[in-house]
């Protein structure tokens, strides 16, 4: 196990709290926290691969894993937030 | 090796907001600590890995970029919404 399998084991770890806020989180606006955060790790699991393990290709998935996360995340915070919005 | 270190202080950062994540009492403070270890954790985490590497390109900056600007508007659209709705905290 490499480099980037010990940042991958490292950031899975890390993206244990937000995936429990994302699984019981008391409202709408927890689980979109949530959401955020377990994004962010993959996206960042997905780019230390990409780096470490000489694979370029993942950087260009890592960047739009990252893009599509932010706009599911900005999309459902504006459809619950509701009225003129 | 400063790479490596940087990396260290990124996963700490990104430890400690995940625990402000899950631990902080109501939904404010939770987007506050989320918001800040996340944006701070991921900004040094991806220095870190691109001083290590040495591979300062087009799409690593712009995915340094990306994350380091998407973080803030994603928890201020989230910070927005629940107060829009009437989420309120009792101080």
């Amino acid at each position: 196990m490499g480099l980037s399998g010990i940042f991958a084991l490292a950031l899975g770890l890390t993206a244990l709290p937000p995936f429990l806020r994302l699984w019981q989180g008391p409202s709408l606006w927890d689980r979109l926290a949530g959401a955020t955060g377990v994004n962010t790790r993959i996206s960042l699991i997905l780019a230390a691969h990409a780096l470490l393990a000489g694979q370029e290709l993942l950087l260009d998935v890592a960047l739009a894993y990252a893009a599509l996360g932010f706009l599911g995340v900005v999309l459902v915070a504006r459809f619950g937030e509701g009225g003129a919005g | 090796m400063s790479g490596l270190f940087l990396c260290g202080l990124g996963l700490v950062l990104l430890s400690l907001g995940g625990v402000g994540l899950w631990r902080f009492p109501d939904l404010y403070s939770r987007l506050q600590g989320a918001g800040v270890g996340e944006t701070g954790g991921t900004a040094l985490f991806l220095a870190g890995l691109l001083t290590y590497t040495g591979h300062v390109d087009g799409v690593t900056i712009l995915l340094l970029a990306l994350l380091l600007f998407t973080g803030p508007i994603a928890t201020h659209s989230i910070a927005k919404g629940a107060f829009v709705r009437r989420e309120r905290v009792e101080p």
